[in-house]
């Protein structure tokens, strides 16, 4: 079988380009996509040695750097409670509570982009067409082409102390003394939820562009409510849609690093950033690649779990 | 859409606050890049200035970063243009059974997170480096090979995706129509899909391009000691900001306009040539007149004005000079200054009258501290109106507003005291990320 | 060229896993010939085309093109051509480059195809209009400029895909007539595919009838719909009323079949003679135009026959009155219209003639779904 694949598809497409295509597609998914995810993976867990040890016979397999993950380093007073009931498990609660925190301020502003960005897709996609969508298409797309840093440094300006925000709210007499946006995280969500809406909007948009008016005005001809049309007709026809920009606002927004570094507030982190810590600061490369790969898991399950509620198959993702 | 009144009202307000959410931070930004005052601010508004762009051009480390970004740009571009298109045609003919799984290793960079390929890029490599003996110099260990090839990875995706979506638009028949006509396989590739490719080819290097430029999850891993703009970006962003970033974003929306203006221009006029009847071949040729192209085309207007404000703005900018301006605010300022400082000592001198009489719980009641005194410790109460009774700290916000603009870390101090100093907002963010 | 290359197909099948979409199919195509394969959607006539053109390779059997077999050849080694449903035009190049592609392929000069191209843009009637690009034409001059690449590559054998399924009625008509006279002009064998009857009945010489991957007859167009040989062919090629029954008397040319509307005297189909007994289930078809409103005494060779009236619609050259047979069945009766109105109480019973030359036994089986 196998054989007879080789040949016909060199058949087809000649030795030349046979050879091209080929070579490429190993070179991409072997050298650039498998190959660094194992290294990654077996590097996670290798115990954090000076180069010239590495390879020696103290280069063996360990769990240590995911149990500094659960159970953070030794010593670590804190203990895992369960309903109120103490254990002697040793419990690394600064991380953890990283862990959980960014992803459920990602689920908050996957949901938040998605309620904002629906109405505005269906309108483009059904109402608004010729120059004047174009024009709104256009609009939507022009924020992207700016480099995410500068756009998180605009929200920086807007939500700073200084900024245009308690500027002008000072300026008015509402409030006596700035607020302090950063601290707060406004400006990270706020940030968070910019950085990533147009990657929302698209692919609600392409779905809701391809279902056909008649529908819905056949569905308002029945005498069916609005919201019902919506919850009938067009969300499930959009579903793709919606759950490739879900998955899409999620695993960036969780795996976002530059705007937590530039928005984040001084008391609250991102867990990227504790990755980023242990390679550069932290100077512990073995454990960052394992909370790395906690964090890749973590991703993987998201996407297979929305994929199996709403029943969407991979080839609906990424369009 | 039913046309209902309070529909048509509620989706207008909506329109307005998306599009405000949207272009509002990128117009802000775009104010401070004119405002004088080095720290970006866009109110109050005190003089029109050019000289951030100037600061903008003198600066040697966005200028390599913005070489490094071409570099790595480029040979990305290049790289995944041929590996998703190489990908795309081995999805149409990969045995049915394995689709599924080959797309899914191919569409997965695209769902992990950045920073994961960056740091597998970085393991696999280093570790590569040690297996093959070379040194920590070796061209496997090179910033930019590694930026290029971390970048490849995901942008290969985004490409694959483009030709993907061309080639299911791509009739089948037309090979077959080329292989019956006595063409061979490679002549049927060439002469007919390879063409139909095109369009998408320049629409992946374009998207390639983008992608690459503005990466930093992936590129804070790899950089080395190559680092391309948006690291540069992202440390001056962090560790200490003046307006010629907003400059180099008002350089980039501008290019980014023009870019898309241009784009539906020749679209516009495909588009009118062909309702007109005209052969294509007749409009992408040289004739190019002019009033003919403005009519009936918005963006072909827009795009001459917008040529004409540019220029317009160019020129006035080296003949403007705001240093009358400057003067001015700055004797403003410090008449507000020694105004407010006379109200302070005033209002001081009330308060403890008052607090003699109420005790000192009552004052700080109503002054709500956003910043928890204990978090804070380097600089105490600052944030709070008490910070403003410091007298020292007025004497320094004084002293550095009159003399130099230049070395102005600290250049909003002075109108309401410490609580508007961009250092407090600086130092705890730094502290947050190198926590 | 005027002998032409002839095409043959030699007990062939094609069989994609369990689905067999042509079964033992043996045609023989002499050179020249106009040839079509008619038969509904999925019956297996592109299968075969593309057996012939090379972009299938028979599962079992042989193709043979002049006598060559053509097994392992590809489409682009064998002198034929194909004219795609879609057409398949190039839309990135101009129709002068559409047309001589195939002179480009095989490395012809500029000036060779450009000088070629004009000779065939003016056989197509479509002169001077070679630098032009595909979307600019209409669909007629899509269809022709479809045939001009086609015949720039020379083929032995033209093979035509339902090239005129995408035209509009008239367009179509006129296309008809034209194809045929390029086809007379040109000498080459064409072989046509189908599942417009009329198409099929008014350019061939031959025509192959298929149903399910089967090839029923393969005889010229009035054998076709006088003679069917089954009566998926009797009932798919033009319109015709089934009377089913066993056979009550039979002679070596005509039986009497047992009908619900009476006794029924018939030819028997030339393929069904000497498979037919006294007993066995036939089916009887007589065509909408052959049926009359009985009058007078009765014929020799005459069969009266009755039903009860349902329905009747007025076509302008025809009155069209649809009956019932006892047991249900349809029967419609089209009346050459004489300037005279029939009028007829719905339910009453009504007497109707037919002879016997003009009705057609044969065993019974699968009709054509409408």
């Amino acid at each position: 079988m196998k054989g007879t694949f080789f040949k016909e598809f060199f058949n087809r497409n000649g030795p030349l380009l046979g050879t091209y295509l080929l070579l490429a597609v190993a070179f991409w998914i072997i050298i650039l996509i498998v190959l660094p995810q194992l290294s990654m993976l077996d590097y996670s867990f290798r115990f954090n040695l000076p180069p010239s040890a590495q390879g020696g016979e103290k280069d063996v397999y360990t769990m240590s750097n995911y149990q500094h993950f659960f159970n953070g380093s030794e010593g670590n007073p804190e203990r895992l409670s369960i309903f109120g009931y103490q254990t002697d498990i040793p419990f690394n609660k600064v991380d953890i509570a990283v862990f959980f925190k960014t992803i459920l301020a990602a689920i908050f502003v996957t949901a938040f982009d998605l309620a904002l960005c629906y109405p505005l897709a269906y309108f483009l996609g059904q109402s608004a067409s010729g120059p004047s969508g174009r024009v709104l298409l256009l609009l939507l797309i022009i924020p992207y082409w700016v480099n995410e840093i500068l756009r998180a440094f605009a929200f920086r300006i807007i939500f700073g102390a200084t900024g245009v925000i308690n500027t002008v709210l000072v300026g008015v007499g509402i409030l006596d003394t700035p607020i302090d946006f950063i601290r707060e995280n406004v400006a990270l969500y706020a940030g968070l939820g910019y950085a990533y809406l147009l990657l929302m909007i698209f692919p609600i948009y392409n779905a809701i562009e391809s279902l056909d008016r008649n529908q819905i005005e056949a569905a308002r001809d029945l005498g069916s409510p609005w919201w019902r049309i919506h919850w009938r007709i067009v969300i499930p026809f959009a579903k793709p849609g919606i759950v490739s920009g879900c998955t899409m606002v999620f695993m960036l927004t969780a795996g976002a690093l530059a705007a937590p570094q530039i928005l984040g507030g001084p008391s609250s982190l991102w867990f990227t950033q504790i990755i980023y810590q242990w390679f550069n600061t932290g100077g512990n490369w073995p454990r960052g690649a394992a909370y790395a790969v906690v964090l890749l898991f973590i991703c993987i399950v998201f996407v297979l779990a929305m994929m199996r509620l709403f029943k969407v198959k991979m080839g609906e993702i990424g369009k | 859409m039913r046309q209902n009144p309070l529909i048509k009202v509620f989706l207008a307000i909506y329109l307005v606050i998306f599009f405000s959410y949207l272009l509002g931070p990128l117009v802000i930004m775009g104010i401070t890049a004119f405002n004088s005052p080095s720290f970006p601010k866009a109110a109050p508004w005190e003089c029109l200035t050019f000289e951030w762009f100037s600061v903008l051009a003198n600066d040697h480390r966005i200028m390599t970063g913005i070489r490094n970004s071409f570099i790595v740009g480029i040979g990305t571009v290049i790289l995944s243009v041929i590996i998703g298109l190489a990908g795309a045609l081995v999805l149409t003919q990969i045995w049915p059974k394995l689709r599924a799984t080959y797309y899914t290793i191919v569409i997965a960079p695209i769902l992990i997170p950045g920073v994961v390929l960056g740091i597998s890029t970085l393991v696999f490599w280093g570790r590569m480096n040690a297996f093959l003996g070379l040194s920590d110099e070796s061209f496997l260990q090179n910033g930019i090979f590694l930026t290029i090839i971390g970048q490849t990875t995901f942008i290969s995706s985004y490409c694959m995706l483009v030709f993907v979506a061309r080639l299911q638009r791509f009739d089948q028949g037309l090979t077959e129509a080329a292989l019956d006509l006595g063409a061979t396989h490679v002549q049927a590739f060439r002469k007919v899909m390879l063409p139909f490719l095109y369009p998408a080819m320049g629409s992946a290097a374009v998207l390639a391009f983008l992608a690459s430029f503005e990466n930093y999850n992936t590129t804070t891993f790899t950089f080395g000691k190559y680092p391309t703009l948006t690291i540069e970006l992202a440390q001056k962003v962090r560790y200490g900001i003046n307006p010629s970033i907003s400059a180099l974003a008002v350089i980039i929306v501008t290019i980014t306009i023009l870019g898309a203006l241009f784009y539906e221009m020749r679209k516009r006029r495909e588009a009118m040539a062909i309702a007109n009847g005209a052969p294509a071949s007749a409009v992408s040729g040289g004739g190019f007149k002019l009033p003919k192209m403005l009519a009936g085309n918005p963006a072909a207007i827009i795009l001459a004005l917008v040529l004409i404000g540019g220029i317009g703005t160019v020129l006035f900018a080296q003949a403007y000079n705001p240093q009358a301006c400057k003067v001015e605010v700055r004797e403003e300022k410090r008449k507000a200054t020694d105004k407010r400082i006379q109200e302070l000592q005033e209002k001081a001198k009330q308060r403890s009258l008052q607090e003699k009489l109420k005790g000192p719980d009552i004052f700080n009641q109503p002054a709500q501290s956003p910043v928890p005194p204990a978090q804070a410790p380097s600089n105490p109460g600052s944030g709070t109106f008490g910070d403003v009774f410091n007298p020292g700290n007025l004497d320094e916000g004084d002293a550095k507003k009159t003399p130099d603009k230049g070395s102005s870390l600290n250049p909003g101090s002075g109108t309401f005291g410490g609580v508007f100093n961009p250092k407090n907002l600086n130092e705890s963010s730094g502290k947050g990320t190198s926590q | 060229m005027s002998t032409g290359v002839g095409v043959d197909l030699d007990d062939v099948w094609v069989k994609f896993g369990d689905f067999v979409a042509v079964r033992e199919a043996n045609v023989s195509i002499k050179g020249g010939e106009f040839f079509s394969f008619l038969g509904p959607s999925g019956c297996g006539k592109t299968t075969i085309l593309r057996t012939v053109s090379g972009f299938q390779e028979p599962s079992q059997g042989e193709v043979r093109i002049g006598g060559t077999n053509m097994v392992g050849i590809g489409p682009n080694l064998r002198p034929t051509a194909l004219i795609f449903q879609n057409l398949a035009l190039f839309p990135l190049m101009p129709i002068w480059e559409n047309i001589t592609f195939s002179m480009e392929v095989r490395g012809a000069s500029k000036g060779e195809r450009r000088k070629r191209a004009d000779e065939l843009l003016e056989l197509i009637a479509l002169q001077g209009q070679g630098d032009k690009m595909v979307n600019e034409l209409s669909g007629g001059q899509k269809q022709r400029v479809a045939i001009a690449r086609a015949l720039c590559a020379e083929p032995d054998v033209l093979l035509l895909d339902e090239p005129l399924s995408a035209l509009d009625l008239k367009l179509r008509q006129h296309m008809r007539t034209e194809l045929r006279a390029i086809q007379k002009q040109v000498g080459i064998t064409f072989i046509y595919i189908t599942h417009d009857q009329g198409e099929a009945l008014t350019m061939s010489d031959n025509v192959a009838v298929m149903s399910a991957g089967v090839i029923d007859q393969i005889a010229d167009g009035r054998t076709i719909y006088d003679d069917p040989a089954s009566p998926f062919v009797a009932s798919f090629v033009g319109e015709n009323n089934v009377f089913s029954g066993k056979i009550k008397t039979i002679t070596k040319d005509y039986a009497v079949v047992d009908t619900p509307a009476g006794d029924l005297r018939a030819k028997i189909g030339t393929a069904a003679r000497g498979k037919l007994q006294k007993g066995n289930d036939a089916m009887a078809f007589v065509r909408p135009e052959a049926l009359a409103i009985a009058a007078g005494r009765k014929g020799k060779d005459e069969n009266r026959l009755t039903a009860s009236i349902k329905t009747e619609e007025f076509e302008g050259q025809s009155y069209n009155i649809f009956l019932n047979q006892a047991d249900g069945a349809e029967i419609k009766m089209s009346l050459v219209n004489q300037g005279q109105a029939y009028e007829h109480a719905p339910g009453s019973q009504m007497t109707l003639s037919c002879n016997a030359d003009q009705a057609v036994v044969l065993p019974a089986g699968a009709l054509a779904s409408e």
